[in-house]
């Protein structure tokens, strides 16, 4: 999160936008985004209907270091204007990766 | 039939020293191969290259002074969170030992030097459990580039340890680096200034040798967007 925070300029000027999705409920994600200073919304899908059309939903919980159950599996997902998902990876997120695919994409869409 | 045994026996002979002979040649060419393989294979480029103006160079992309040695360089392979720094372990009860970085993604995401600052603050050693506070805070430039420095220290008594640290907050272009020195001691150690010395000739010789990927992908979206 901290890193989306800090690239936010640049996903600016490749027409790109952030959004967090979490199944934690609006209270909770409000204090989490709170706590990190986040400047990007962050969604409240507590019916995980986000989760599973993106796949990032398990049926069996996987289970987190402190022993809570953990629906959502952290996967980024990159959509672009015509609403295609173009990129998805699994686990932390590679924001030079990202960044490389977004300009890849501005150039698509600059015809270059 | 005499005759015909001698012969056989002096054949067999001769065969078996061509036989030797081609293991022979046989080994000498794959020692050959080999030995070629040996030197064909490409040099591993060194991490740290010492300069004339002892400093050493780190894969071609920042200078420094090191430490002395029974400092161990600390380098990330895989991305995550510091750029590449030093440790020694002291003498002294665990867990006596300093560690310093150069860290290009310090906590937080604002690039306002002073905000980051006061948020970099909140997060820093927050998992070691250790109670930092501020000690000292001041603003100052390192190679003509806005910085803030700040001095912090704390204990943990659950864990009967304590930490002293040195951070250094630096404008670089559009964002926001550090450089940041921890000296770990248990609760009844006493800090040594030593580590730190090194640490400030560190932060002060450090340069930039190449652009970074932040700087290349802004250059890369100037040139799209004209």
């Amino acid at each position: 999160m901290d890193a989306h925070n800090r690239d936010l300029y640049l996903y600016e000027r490749l027409n790109a936008r952030v959004l967090g999705v979490s199944m934690d409920d609006v209270i909770t994600s409000k204090y989490f985004a709170q706590s990190l200073e986040l400047e990007f919304p962050l969604i409240s899908n507590v019916l995980p209907w986000m989760g599973k059309a993106y796949g990032a939903y398990s049926e069996k919980p996987p289970f987190l270091p402190d022993g809570t159950q953990n629906w959502f599996g952290r996967r980024t997902v990159v959509i672009d204007k015509r609403g295609i998902v173009r990129y998805i990876k699994d686990g932390s997120p590679d924001n030079k990766e990202i960044l490389m695919f977004l300009l890849k994409l501005e150039k698509e869409v600059q015809g270059k | 039939m005499k005759k015909i045994r001698k012969e056989e026996i002096m054949e067999r002979k001769i065969r078996a020293k061509w036989s030797l002979a081609t293991w022979g040649i046989l080994l000498a060419v794959v020692g050959v191969l080999n030995f070629g393989c040996v030197t064909m294979a490409p040099k591993k480029p060194s991490v740290l290259t010492p300069t004339d103006r002892g400093t050493v160079v780190f894969l071609d992309k920042y200078e420094f002074k090191r430490p002395p040695e029974g400092w161990l360089l600390m380098q990330n392979l895989e991305g995550g969170d510091f750029e590449l720094g030093f440790m020694k372990f002291e003498k002294g009860d665990f867990p006596s030992q300093t560690t310093f970085m150069y860290d290009d993604k310090p906590y937080g995401g604002s690039r306002d030097l002073e905000v980051r600052a006061k948020y970099y603050c909140t997060r820093f050693l927050f998992n070691s459990g250790i109670d930092s506070r501020v000690t000292k805070q001041e603003k100052l430039t390192i190679n003509g580039q806005d910085t803030i420095a700040f001095s912090m220290d704390g204990e943990n008594p659950n864990r009967k340890e304590k930490a002293k640290s040195k951070i250094y907050l630096v404008k670089k272009g559009n964002r926001i680096i550090s450089f940041v020195c921890t000296q770990w001691r248990p609760l009844n150690g006493a800090f040594s200034q030593e580590p730190f010395d090194h640490f400030e000739a560190f932060v002060s010789s450090f340069k930039f040798l190449k652009k970074d990927f932040y700087e290349e992908i802004e250059e890369k979206i100037k040139e799209l967007k004209g």
